[in-house]
């Protein structure tokens, strides 16, 4: 069975391009442009990877739903990565390993945009097939 | 030392004495006389001689209510008391009413010339230390002219200004000065700085101390103080040592100037830069990708896709185009001397023309347009910047309208004002989208939006232009239901 990846994240572009091409690598992909959109796939879809991007309606809405899928109990089945360009733009630097990130965000990883289809592809495959 | 050109003024019947005088003190000298005691007193009072000779007994009163008269006019006068009947009574007496001297009739020349030398040269140690006493008196009061003068400058700049000793206690400072330090605090002058100062002024002025110590001459040190974080109050502390006549530093003058608005501007701008660079990159970064993906291949032979990257691209290329047109316009805005073509605009023509040229795109999506609009309305402005305004409100009427939505567009005078009204059934905006709606580059972001260009700068530009014209503009909104734009713009009454 192939691996579920749920991408959530405002920007159309960047989901026209990453959306068809992990498709034509073999993964099956679900697309949310907002928190709610990325709610009620992330129940129905049952992903095995989530792309959070942090900044969509407000600027913490991907924390403010990581926070949420933390207390689903699909969680524990699924590899849940915050997806930003805030910290590129702005200089801050997150870390998935800061208490307050492990209690209550508690991503399992972090990744700047911009990235390569090919590179968010080998991130994937690193991720998800080797641990299975 | 004595006075040359005496004026001298003789007060006695006898005319002898007159005639004496002259004959033996010489012609330089100016000789007046009266044989009243009365006139004597006018005469001697309204203006001050060298020497008054003033006889004892006179026709009308006794000489020593004359002399007493003229000294309290005259409080230096010297007054020589010439008596017929001599008595050492009279002689203490007028004395000590001030009397120079007090000789007998007749006279002796050998006695009285000298005496009457004497006294002129009394008369000029007493004109020359009144000189002086005026003289310092004058400077004096120049000082303090300029001391205040210079205080009223000081005070009146609109720079603080603080004088601190090599103790590092305050010994001047303005009142502007307390208002850069941001304190309601009185100063007490000779109090310790480290008391009233904020630190990071404390440490400038130790610092300029410490190097003046050690280095002898030294330089002015300027630097950003943030009074108020974090932009609230900002100074520019110009601190420069003060150096005696021997070199040795007496203490810091420091200048404060307030740099807040500039700040501010400064970081307004920064973050306006950051955002055009932001909303330029995003699509350049999506048209990069969209064609790095055809050229690589990436999705194999799936044209459908590739079509819809290529779509997709030319949309945000052109999106980028039209950013940069707002961009222009917003910095066309905002400098200073834009030059305006103002005339006489109807503003029901101008409406009803901005709406033919969007009649394609109304089409597209199957929007219906109503008009209500009053004719003959004018407004005086330039009708491009005004199309404008018509062209943004027009064109997101119809980019955030539902298909087959409604436009009503209406034109009518209310008071001193033209109101335009568009009023669409699109998808509205919240509370909080209604709020940052004029703010650059603000868009509301949500899935209706999600597919909708625009430069986020339409709206600023609009309010822009319509504050230019001392215009105002409100939004009605509900989401899901749709949004009225109100454009207010200033009449021109009948005969203006």
């Amino acid at each position: 069975m192939s691996k579920k990846i749920l991408l959530i994240d405002d920007d159309t572009d960047l989901i026209n391009i990453y959306k068809p091409f992990l498709q034509k690598h073999g993964f099956e992909v679900e697309a949310a442009y907002n928190s709610e959109e990325g709610k009620k796939l992330f129940k129905s879809f049952k992903p095995d990877v989530v792309f959070v991007d942090l900044v969509m309606e407000h600027f913490d809405s991907g924390f403010v739903l990581c926070h949420w899928i933390n207390q689903q109990p699909e969680r524990k089945n699924a590899h849940v990565v915050i997806f930003t360009s805030t910290g590129h733009e702005t200089g801050y630097r997150f870390s998935t390993q800061t208490s307050e990130e492990k209690t209550w965000i508690n991503a399992d990883d972090y990744l700047e945009k911009p990235i390569s289809s090919n590179d968010l592809l080998q991130y994937v495959k690193d991720k998800v097939l080797k641990e299975t | 030392m004595k006075i040359l050109d005496a004026r001298i003024l003789i007060i006695d019947a006898d005319t002898g004495v007159v005639e004496f005088l002259k004959n033996h003190l010489g012609n330089h000298h100016v000789i007046e006389s009266t044989g009243s005691g009365i006139d004597g007193i006018a005469k001697g009072s309204s203006s001050e001689y060298d020497i008054y000779f003033i006889s004892m007994s006179l026709p009308d009163i006794s000489g020593r209510d004359v002399l007493h008269a003229i000294r309290k006019v005259h409080e230096e006068a010297i007054c020589i008391m010439m008596s017929d009947n001599p008595s050492i009574d009279s002689a203490v007496q007028t004395t000590q009413m001030g009397a120079y001297n007090y000789i007998s009739k007749p006279f002796d020349p050998e006695k009285i010339i000298p005496m009457v030398h004497r006294a002129l040269e009394r008369r000029w140690y007493i004109l020359e230390a009144r000189r002086l006493r005026e003289e310092r008196e004058n400077n004096l009061a120049e000082l303090s002219v300029d001391k205040s003068r210079l205080s009223t400058v000081i005070n009146s700049i609109d720079d603080g200004i603080l004088v601190i000793n090599q103790n590092k206690e305050i010994i001047f400072y303005n009142p502007r000065f307390l208002q850069l330090i941001d304190t309601d605090r009185q100063i007490l002058i000779g109090d310790s700085m480290f008391r009233y100062l904020p630190q990071s002024l404390q440490k400038q002025i130790c610092e300029i101390l410490q190097k003046a110590e050690s280095e002898g001459k030294t330089g002015a040190i300027k630097q950003e103080l943030v009074i108020k974080p974090p932009l609230e109050l900002v100074v520019m502390a110009n601190t420069a040592p003060i150096f005696g006549e021997n070199g040795q530093c007496l203490g810091v003058v420091s200048v404060l100037r307030d740099i807040t608005e500039m700040k501010q501007l400064e970081q307004s701008k920064s973050r306006f830069v950051n955002m055009v660079a932001h909303e330029l990159k995003a699509p350049l970064a999506a048209i990069h990708s969209y064609l790095k993906m055809i050229l690589d291949n990436a999705l194999g032979d799936d044209i459908v896709t590739y079509n819809t990257y290529m779509k997709r691209s030319l949309e945000r290329t052109e999106a980028l185009m039209e950013l940069i047109n707002d961009l222009m316009n917003i910095f066309r805005m905002d400098s200073k001397g834009v030059k305006r073509n103002l005339e006489k605009v109807e503003v029901a023509d101008l409406l009803e023309n901005t709406v033919d040229l969007f009649k394609p795109q109304m089409e597209e999506r199957e929007i219906s347009v109503n008009l209500a609009l009053k004719h003959g309305l004018f407004i005086k402005a330039d009708p491009e910047e005004i199309r404008r305004v018509f062209t943004n409100l027009i064109s997101n009427a119809i980019k955030y309208n539902k298909y087959e939505g409604n436009i009503d567009i209406s034109c009518v005078e209310d008071g001193r004002w033209v109101k335009v009204t568009v009023k669409d059934t699109g998808i509205g905006m919240t509370a909080d989208e209604k709020d940052r709606l004029f703010q650059e580059f603000f868009r509301a972001k949500n899935k209706f939006t999600r597919d909708i260009t625009g430069t986020g700068l339409g709206l600023a530009i609009l309010k822009k232009i319509v504050d230019e014209y001392a215009g105002r503009i409100t939004v009605e909104t509900e989401f899901g239901k749709g949004s009225t734009f109100t454009v207010y713009l200033p009449r021109v009454m009948n005969g203006e």
